[in-house]
């Protein structure tokens, strides 16, 4: 194994630029502030970084490597133009506090995206602020917040979570100051109105919820739900990490929702890049709407005066600050590099958004009935059951290994690693948590029927092989299994270096 | 492969969508008959109906060309001379940094939640935080937040969970009355629902800060400050503050990363929670965001810092791994016990940094710090030789960035350098109403020294036309 450390070669070693303008060593900086020591960093040259990196890369996979049915994460292609296009000196080398007229192009597609999620989510006003679906979350519970607080109701103190819900949930909620009340799903997985019921009333602020739910379904009394919590007064928010499944199809809107946040590096295709970065939009009905953190853009007919660019020679794009706003959740605008990308997406599917979620759920269902079909084939249907009973699946679907677990003391961590050695990358486990040896299996849209159809008979290879061999799985990886509890307790959280 | 059904008007996203053409098969083997099969479950009321009104679906080709000439409109920093910073500086970040990130295995993978198939970024993870923590001379970086806003918002609410206890001014932090507005609507948004107090701290007439209003926050649970701070001042004084604060209150940095290269490891005057704009080192500035927050600590806030972090172990084979570490402080596991909400954070943009850093090397940083000076300390020369404006702060040192004080109002002058070609920096009354005449002009790498001497004239001839109508 090499670490970067290990390069330490001649001292001023690395990447040439040019001198200083000016002599630098009669420029005083304070006696105190003058640095003792340089920091241990490599000294290498750009072929042994190229390498390093190289090398790295090597050791990863990724949605270019191979299959990656992470559930609840929506690993679809991210088509590369998008890269290209944010690479732009229109997008990479502009600043955030440049004036309006000579923006009007960013200005322009950030309506054009306000615009397009607003449609999509049956939402009146969006803001692009949000730099992560956690993030739009918060953002999201601070304007419910603040806009109790405008009325007076500052009773309303609880935010109402199911417990299958994402763990950023309640975080959030949390984060912003409420309390939170968990309830219980039904047998069937599905949201239990009597129990919803019992918790909401005068101190209920907001019920947060992701529909289809963290099992893939569809929740049928969603309707049903947003009445009740908003006869007790409180507001409706939409979890958008399972928006994929929807587009076109639904809209939390029609559900009677009345905020929601959008996962853009889920269903718009921002690349995941190891965890990050992402993007967070928020939709809001008209009540909320001045609640939004500021700004977010307009648009105006164009007036003499205005300095007229390839874009605007009918509208005039400004800046316009919601009348209540809840103030700023990132300094600037948001990750803009990653709402450009997404644009780029949107422009590919435009009205027909709705194809690419039909898919998404077609491919769910398919791997779904063919792993069944496989497994009844090769006799090992006993091993798992679904996580909860289906009809039909949204864009994923959960099966529980509790049976094979009975069985054979093999668990869901166990077939994961098997499938790691089958050349896929794992499906989430052991979430929800409300499925014992869960598997939560999301094949997206962008992965062909052959590729469904080979996954399933090497998941149910998987089921095959002898517990000896799943214990011990993986074995074809660059490292076996990882022991977290050792990095746990003997913490080594940087390189130490020998003097 | 058996043949595909014909594809009709609206199949742009064929490129995309490889089932395209295959649905009736598929669902034929699932026994169903159409698409709406699918959403059965979906119950009527709730149901979309008709078309999404939005534009029709476009090629690569038409998308790109759409790209150009919409983002083309713009007025890129490279067009034009500019001393606009703020915060965010214009930076070269090297092209191999570039040409890697967009290594599909790096840029398409998951958080690394299975470190058996993700030892590429999980070790390049634990090299930036081994990487952070040597630049800023403290044990611990967490692995990026989202960027130096959240980061500083992230810190007082650490800060505040570890000091609160024993602190006798319950719940309360100070924080420097310099900070921008926006910057301090964030740290507001993530610690109002804690009930933090927040108090300001004073600053001198120079601009440094002002040690005795510092007194004051002994016995609560943090103080954050900024090194250079907004006005771009290096302040000396900051090797004060540990000792005045004491050690049951948080001392928090928030430092321009470039400088470190000759400024002095934070770690070693006492400040015990750094964090920073990660852009200058790995990222363009792109609009702001994404960047990445840099986000540093002693062991003693490890336990309750926001964030993933990367752990070095062994798999089973005694070998050396890497994996995630320390969950239990997350949301995933902790929920609403988390120290934090954040999940996505800014691992690529992370990635690039630790690339542009580990090419950098050492005395690389050093020389990107002194360049970075040199342009300022030029550009300091050059403009306060120009009787008709003044410079403040002219006696602190500086760093990126310096306040000019004009004989008109910023907002005029700029608009005035905007039609000679120039983006002349940042009126600070958006941050500091009562100083309408102030003016932040920022310098770095990228600036040349002939920018310098054209911004001088312009500022000489434009001040001079203002000081003769105010005697006429």
């Amino acid at each position: 194994m090499s670490h970067l450390f290990e390069h330490y070669g001649a001292s001023g070693q690395g990447y040439s630029q040019p001198e200083p303008m000016i002599p630098t060593d009669d420029i005083k900086i304070p006696d105190s502030l003058v640095r003792s020591n340089l920091p241990r960093w490599p000294r290498i040259s750009e072929p042994e970084m190229v390498r390093h990196y190289t090398w790295l890369s090597s050791r990863n996979f990724g949605i270019d490597t191979g299959f990656y049915p992470l559930g609840s994460c929506t690993m679809k292609h991210n088509p590369r133009i998008n890269e290209v296009i944010a690479q732009l000196p229109g997008i990479a080398d502009i600043h955030p506090l440049q004036p309006e007229h000579h923006i009007q192009g960013t200005l322009a597609i950030f309506h054009e995206m306000q615009e397009m999620l607003g449609i999509c989510a049956g939402m009146d006003a969006v803001t692009l602020q949000p730099v992560a679906g956690a993030q739009g979350e918060f953002t999201a519970i601070r304007c419910i917040q603040e806009y109790f607080r405008s009325r007076d109701e500052l009773q309303r103190t609880k935010v109402i979570v199911p417990d299958s819900a994402h763990g950023t949930n309640p975080a959030s909620a949390s984060m912003a100051g409420f309390e939170i009340v968990e309830i219980p799903s039904r047998k069937d997985g599905r949201i239990d109105l009597d129990a919803l019921r019992s918790v909401v009333g005068e101190d209920t602020a907001a019920m947060m919820i992701t529909n289809p739910n963290t099992l893939g379904l569809f929740e049928p009394d969603i309707a049903e739900a947003a009445s009740i919590v908003h006869d007790a007064g409180g507001q409706m928010y939409y979890d958008g990490a399972n928006f994929n499944a929807i587009l076109g199809r639904t809209s939390p809107g029609i559900m009677g929702f009345d905020a929601v946040h959008y996962n853009l590096h889920k269903t718009f295709s921002q690349p995941h890049g190891g965890g990050g970065p992402g993007s967070g939009p928020i939709g809001v009905k008209s009540h909320l709407a001045e609640f939004l953190p500021g700004p977010v853009v307009r648009k105006r007919p164009i007036l003499p005066g205005d300095k007229i660019t390839a874009v605007n020679h009918e509208w005039w794009y400004h800046w316009y600050e919601p009348e209540h706003s809840i103030g700023k959740v990132q300094q600037w605008h948001g990750n803009s590099g990653a709402v450009i990308r997404c644009w780029a997406y949107y422009r590919r599917y435009g009205n027909q958004l709705k194809t690419m979620s039909e898919h998404a759920v077609l491919n769910a269902n398919y791997l779904r009935h063919k792993i069944i079909e496989e497994a009844k084939e090769k006799g090992v249907s006993d091993l798992f059951c679904d996580g909860a009973p289906v009809d039909v699946a949204k864009h994923e679907f959960t099966l529980s290994l509790a049976p094979m677990k009975e069985k054979m003391g093999i668990g869901a961590m166990d077939v994961a690693k098997g499938l790691l050695d089958k050349g896929y990358m794992a499906p989430t486990v052991y979430f929800p948590l409300v499925v014992p040896e869960c598997m939560m299996i999301e094949p997206t849209e962008t992965e062909s029927k052959d590729t469904l159809d080979e996954f399933a008979k090497k998941f149910v290879e998987v089921l095959q092989e002898d517990a000896d061999t799943l214990h011990n799985a993986p074995v074809t990886t660059k490292v076996r299994r990882v022991d977290e509890v050792y990095a746990a307790r003997n913490l080594t959280l940087s390189y130490q270096f020998s003097e | 492969m058996p043949p595909r059904l014909e594809l009709t008007k609206g199949d742009y996203m064929v490129d995309q969508l490889p089932n395209l053409g295959r649905e009736k098969e598929m669902l034929e083997a699932m026994g169903m008959s159409s698409m709406d099969d699918l959403f059965a479950d979906v119950p009527e009321p709730v149901r979309t109906v008709g078309e999404l009104p939005l534009r029709g679906p476009q090629t690569e080709e038409e998308i790109i060309s759409d790209a150009r000439r919409i983002l083309g409109s713009n007025v890129a920093l490279g067009d034009r001379v500019s001393f606009l910073g703020a915060g965010l500086n214009r930076n070269y970040v090297p092209a191999s940094v570039f040409q890697l990130v967009t290594r599909g295995e790096f840029l398409t993978s998951y958080t690394p939640y299975q470190p058996e198939v993700s030892q590429g970024m999980l070790q390049a993870m634990w090299e930036f935080q081994t990487l952070i923590s040597e630049l800023v001379g403290l044990e611990v970086s967490n692995l990026s937040v989202y960027d130096s806003s959240t980061a500083a918002a992230e810190a007082i609410t650490c800060a505040v969970r570890v000091h609160d206890r024993k602190a006798e001014q319950k719940n309360t932090v100070y924080i420097s009355e310099l900070i921008p507005p926006a910057r301090m609507s964030v740290i507001y948004n993530y610690t109002q629902g804690g009930g933090i107090t927040i108090k300001t701290l004073k600053h001198n007439d120079d601009g440094t800060l002002n040690l005795e209003s510092l007194a004051e926050a002994r016995g609560s649970c943090g103080v954050y400050l900024e090194q250079p701070n907004p006005l771009g001042i290096l302040d000396g004084g900051l090797t004060k503050v540990k000792e005045i604060i004491g050690d049951n209150t948080a001392f928090i940095l928030g430092v321009a990363p470039v400088s470190l290269g000759i400024v002095e490891a934070p770690g070693n005057y006492g400040v015990d929670i750094v964090i920073g704009e990660g852009q200058a080192l790995g990222s363009p500035i792109t609009y702001g965001g994404p960047l990445y927050g840099i986000f540093a600590c002693t062991k003693a806030y490890l336990r309750q810092m926001p964030g993933r972090i990367v752990g070095k172990s062994i798999d089973v084979d005694g070998k050396e791994a890497f994996c995630l570490t320390l969950s239990t402080r997350e949301q995933h596991i902790r929920r609403h016990r988390a120290t934090s909400n954040i999940c996505t954070n800014e691992t690529l943009i992370a990635l690039m940094g630790a690339m542009h850093m580990s090419l950098l090397g050492p005395e690389g940083l050093q020389k990107l710090a002194n360049r970075n000076l040199a342009a300022c300390y030029l550009a300091k020369e050059k403009l306060s030789g120009i009787p008709t404006i003044s410079l403040p702060h002219l006696k602190n040192s500086h760093f990126n960035e310096f306040v000019i004080e004009l004989p008109g109002l910023a907002a005029d002058c700029l608009e005035y350098l905007d039609t000679q070609g120039l983006i002349g920096g940042f009126d600070l009354s958006t941050w500091y109403p009562k100083k309408g005449n102030w003016l932040l002009v920022s310098f770095s790498d990228q600036t040349k020294s002939s920018e310098i001497e054209l911004l001088a004239a312009h500022l000489a001839v434009w001040s001079a036309s203002l000081v003769k109508e105010v005697t006429v």
